[in-house]
């Protein structure tokens, strides 16, 4: 018997072990590569950390000086200023690949700084971003490159921009633009709830074996649309937003009408066992008085499973606010629409404005489910 | 009535007070919880039209604030009136601007599109028949150069020629192949030198598809396809293209196809990632979750700030999808089931540890008691007091999420987390709806198999 | 007068419920069913007002047979017979006043009661059933606010508003205290003594002795008893309940 006992244990353990080892190598599990490079993580999550919410009015002053490469292309700058904001280069022209340093002074103290070439045609190329120190001076090493040599006499320029923020905090472009997303996100959720519970109510009592499966056509309705509910919840709402947003291209309709049949296949399902659970004592007092059918409805069954269902619909709605703000990625609109977008311009910082706003309407809708449904039963 | 005159002064006054401020004249008449509602249904609805910025819409807090002045007045005269109206405007209010945001248009619903994307998934492309291949091919230079070689191939007493031997698109070709099998079906098509087939049907986008004789020979006429030189580095230099002529027939029995089993693949790493996620979560979750439970921690100032701290990064975490999650772990260790497995642990150890948190801080405190009685410390009081209460709640809400985890691995593809989702959206960008219906039927045993196991386990479990 | 001719029922199931009970009942009088558990007690008095449906035999009430009455006249009749249940049957989230007024939806116009508006009379009709049986304070309150005697009496107040000729109890006082039954049967018997027909199943002899006007024994299905309720002493009591039955008088519990 105990020998059995040890048997029956050890092949269930090994049963376990084996899935896990299996599983381990489907999903390519590859734990040194992400202690590796995990820093490939960092700037993301500091920037997701840092959201873009307030902006300030930024003021830009540029000083430039012309920066011929090779010598003798074109003339110098002929006369440095000694006061005033100023650039001041090791060597007034280079070889192309000679490496200089780019002084400057008397700048926008404590600002962030944009050095970068104008070319002879008028385009521009950002060399580096760096930061001026309180005294407004940075310093920075330069590398003149083929491409930046002067053309039909015309050399090149070196430009520094200071970037000096002006004037109070204001919310910025990708807070509005989220707050945007969050309002349709949030309808999206309340409009799906609303057309999943005006469908679902009747539906789910055809699946409610007390109400429905009596002979041999109601049985068959009966296991008609339980199997349908049952299928359709199987189903997570990105899954069929796919299917939706493939035939009605991107926005927040086929977002919503996916949502829409999950949740009426979900609210069936739950709505059809509030209806199963309830006490038959007063539906027999109500025929037993003569009343017509629809009234043993109205006045036997519907008061029993209202507070029920209205806790399964608020239950749905935190639901639904949750996973539209995800069914962006694949097709949906709102939220998840404006992250996707962020994540795919590699904005990460909008991307972090985006998420925090996530955070925080799932957070508050969690809540406040929570609290009404405790006030409920 | 003689009390009119007594009463009109509470009258004009919560009349008033509701007109400056909604459901003030409610809640000076003692009506609080009138008042506070009032209060907040109007400034919610106002707040929604006034983002909205549709002047329309302005219309319904206009009501509602009509309404509140109309109800303070009658209040103060003795008569509530019904909360039905008002919430009829501010509904509608909020149900007209969520239909306009959320673009519905039924109208756009397009059903030839809908057939057309349902049809095919009728019939899943799981299996196919076991059947063998017929295949012979003839080249033909395109365009002609000044002595184009003969368009003609002999294999295994099948001969293919085309005449003339060489063309320029669009150019017609007499396209004869003999030996084929007797009877059959034959897909003829073209395929340009880089390997790429081009249909040669109605319009270029279906297969051309004929019946051979009873000798097996087939003679048409075929167009160089108008698409033959898109992809040649210089249209004017003769390439060799080629005719390709296909013949199937069953050899009986089924085989998987080829979406067949990049769906098995895909389904076995959903189940895989669930596995695995779940199994890691569980390991990191217990111990956090010992610290997140306020009836052990709440000794000292101490641990009351670990609790504190640890509960707070678990709601935080909780409350951001696996899917969201998921994106950062693509970015560190690249698109494939690593990231999606780690995306759905990360979310798990967060949502495990409240549920174990939970059960911890449900436990009967009378061993935890007795145990410390005796002078027990702080470990000895978890391994003999706490941990023989925990182990079946645990074991259940462990085997609950691997539910929820199989759900979730289904979609945390979708963003390149691997798995069957992953499969799905390659799918339909290709337009393959034979297969996505494959997709469809593999998500639903493996979800509905699953919420069974799961079922079956956690019922023995209690 | 209501008269049960050789009424049958056999269940689905294959169990016999009753088997060939004949009996009648005269109008105003309080009748009581009496027998174990299972033995048929719930099936007779509910096959009078077809909640179930006979398999056998016949049901006159005043020579209207209900057995054979269509859906429309049997609601018809339905509204006529009152009924008082042992778990009282109330809908327990809806208030008293509500639950009162549901007995009256065999009458009222379908469309505007479907929508849950009452008429001014109808109320007060709730009110005064509410009076009636002393808990007219309780109209506003949830049911399921109630103690069980004081759900029992809104069962009975229900029953009111059908206006009816008749009264089903079906062990109206099994799950009540003793003390409690008395004042519900009291109410039982306040309106029979007002004209009404009561027929009532009841567990208690001493109830059966203080109450009934006439008596009818089931045991497994088959009448055993007819007659006054004096006539069932010690030995006929033993021999409707089996040897090992022990007479518990509700008084003194």
């Amino acid at each position: 018997m105990p020998i059995a006992r040890i048997a029956r244990n050890t092949l269930l353990t090994a049963l376990v072990i084996a899935a896990f080892v299996v599983s381990y190598r489907v999903t390519e599990a590859d734990f040194p590569r992400l202690f590796r490079d995990l820093a490939k993580g960092k700037d993301l999550l500091t920037a997701f950390l840092t959201p873009d919410v307030f902006t300030r009015d930024v003021e830009t002053r540029t000083v430039s000086i012309v920066f011929p490469i090779p010598c003798g292309s074109a003339p110098t700058e002929s006369l440095l200023p000694s006061e005033g904001p100023r650039l001041v280069p090791s060597v007034l022209c280079a070889a192309p690949l000679e490496t200089f340093t780019l002084q400057g002074f008397d700048l926008q103290p404590n600002s962030e700084v944009v050095i970068r070439w104008r070319l002879p045609d008028g385009r521009t190329m950002t060399a580096i971003r760096t930061e001026t120190d309180a005294n407004g001076y940075f310093t920075y090493e330069v590398q003149a490159r083929p491409i930046q040599s002067t053309v039909d006499g015309v050399a090149s320029r070196l430009e520094v921009d200071t970037l000096t923020p002006v004037g109070g905090l204001k919310p910025s472009q990708a807070l509005k633009d989220v707050m945007d997303n969050m309002f349709v996100t949030i309808f999206m959720a309340l409009l799906s709830t609303t057309l999943a519970t005006v469908i679902a109510a009747p539906l789910s009592f055809l699946a409610a074996s007390n109400i429905t499966r009596k002979g041999c056509l109601g049985t068959a309705v009966y296991y008609l649309f339980r199997s349908f509910f049952n299928l359709m919840r199987s189903y997570d709402p990105l899954v069929m937003a796919t299917v939706f947003g493939f035939w009605l291209s991107f926005g927040p309709f086929p977002g919503f009408l996916a949502l829409t049949v999950v949740t009426i296949a979900s609210l069936g399902k739950l709505f059809s066992e509030a209806v199963e659970n309830i006490d038959a004592g007063p539906v027999e007092a109500l025929n037993a008085t003569g009343a017509p059918p629809l009234h043993v409805v109205r006045y036997g069954v519907v008061p029993q499973i209202v507070p029920d269902f209205i806790s399964y619909i608020i239950y749905h709605w935190d639901i639904n606010v949750r996973i539209s703000t995800i069914i962006g990625f694949v097709g949906g609109g709102g939220i998840g629409y404006y992250l996707n977008l962020s994540i795919n311009d590699f904005k990460w910082n909008q991307a972090g404005t985006a998420i925090w706003a996530i955070v925080i309407v799932v957070w508050a809708m969690d809540f406040l489910s929570s609290e009404i449904r405790k006030r409920l039963t | 009535m003689p009390n009119e005159t007594v009463n009109s002064r509470p009258v004009v006054r919560s009349g008033i007070a509701s007109a400056l401020l909604p459901g003030l004249g409610q809640i000076l008449l003692g009506e609080r919880y009138r008042g506070a509602g009032i209060l907040l249904g109007f400034l919610l609805i106002l707040a929604t039209t006034l983002w909205y910025g549709k002047p329309v819409w302005y219309v319904s807090p206009l009501l509602i604030w009509l309404w509140n002045v109309w109800d303070a007045v009658s209040l103060a005269g003795g008569r509530k009136r019904s909360i039905l109206l008002p919430l009829f405007f501010g509904l509608a209010a909020a149900y007209g601007i969520g239909w306009q945001v959320v673009e519905i248009d039924f109208s756009k619903a397009d059903m030839d599109r809908a057939m057309a994307i349902l049809r095919p998934m009728v019939r899943p492309d799981f299996v196919q028949t076991r059947r063998e291949v017929n295949q012979m091919w003839v080249p033909v230079q395109v365009p002609c150069s000044s002595e184009p070689p003969a368009a003609r191939r002999e294999d295994a007493g099948r001969i293919a020629t085309v005449i003339p031997d060489c063309g320029g698109v669009g150019e017609t070709l007499i396209v004869t192949v003999s030996g084929m099998w007797p009877n059959a079906g034959m897909n003829i098509f073209w395929q340009n030198p880089i390997g790429n087939p081009l249909m040669l049907g109605e319009g270029e986008i279906t297969m051309l598809t004929l019946t051979s004789d009873e000798n097996g020979s087939i003679t048409t006429t075929i167009r160089v396809p108008t698409t033959a030189l898109v992809a040649a580095p210089d249209p004017t230099l003769p390439q060799f293209h080629r005719i390709y002529f296909e013949q199937y027939r069953p050899t009986g029995g089924y085989e998987l196809s080829f979406i067949g089993s990049e769906v098995l693949k895909g389904a076995l790493a959903t189940i895989a990632m669930a596995l695995l996620a779940t199994g890691l979560a569980m390991v990191f979750a217990v111990p956090l979750s010992f610290l997140a439970a306020r009836n052990l921690m709440s000794g000292n100032p101490l641990t009351y700030a670990v609790y504190v701290v640890v509960r707070t990064l678990l709601n935080i975490l909780r409350s951001i999808e696996s899917l969201i999650i998921a994106i950062v772990f693509v970015v560190i260790v690249g698109l494939g089931p690593f990231a999606g497995m780690l995306a759905l642990a990360l979310h798990s150890v967060a949502a495990l540890g409240k549920l174990y948190s939970e059960v911890i801080e449900g436990i009967d405190p009378g061993p935890i008691e007795a145990i410390r009685a005796t002078g027990a410390n702080w470990l000895q009081v978890v391994r003999y007091a706490v941990i023989p209460q925990i182990i079946p709640p645990f074991t259940a809400f462990t085997i609950y999420r691997w539910d929820i985890n199989v759900r979730s691995a289904t979609v945390i593809g979708l963003v390149g987390g691997g798995g069957i989702g992953f499969l799905l959206i390659e799918l339909i960008r290709v337009n393959n709806m034979r297969g996505v219906s494959a997709v469809f039927i593999a998500i639903a045993v493996i979800v509905i198999a699953l919420d069974y196991i799961s079922a079956k386990l956690r019922e023995r479990l209690v | 007068m209501l008269r049960i001719q050789n009424l049958s029922k056999t269940y689905p199931s294959g169990t016999q419920a009753l088997k060939n009970v004949s009996f009648d009942v005269k109008d105003g009088e309080f009748m009581v069913v009496i027998g174990l558990s299972g033995s048929g007690k719930s099936t007779l008095l509910r096959c009078i007002n077809r909640l179930i449906e006979p398999t056998e035999g016949k049901i006159f009430w005043d020579d209207l047979d209900i057995t054979a009455a269509p859906p429309a006249d049997l609601r018809r009749i339905r509204r006529k017979i009152g009924m008082v249940f042992q778990q009282f049957n109330l809908v327990k989230r809806s208030t008293v006043l509500t639950n009162v007024l549901s007995g009256r939806l065999g009458y009222v116009n379908p469309w505007t009661s479907l929508l849950g508006i009452w008429s001014q009379e109808d109320r007060q009709h709730a009110i005064q059933a509410l009076e009636r049986v002393g808990i007219a304070d309780k109209a506003g309150s949830r049911a399921d606010a109630l103690s069980g005697g004081q759900q029992q009496r809104v069962g009975i107040a229900r029953a009111l508003m059908q206006d009816p000729k008749l009264i089903l109890a079906d062990e109206p006082v099994a799950s009540l205290d003793p003390v409690l039954s008395h004042s519900i049967l009291q109410y039982l018997e306040q309106l029979n003594k007002e004209g009404i027909t009561v027929i009532c199943s009841l567990h208690f002899l001493d109830l059966v002795h203080r109450y009934a006007t006439r008596v009818v024994a089931l045991k497994d299905g088959v009448k055993v008893f007819e007659g006054a309720a004096r006539e069932i002493d010690r030995a006929k009591f033993k021999e409707i309940y089996g040897e090992e039955a022990q007479e518990v008088r509700a008084a003194s519990l």
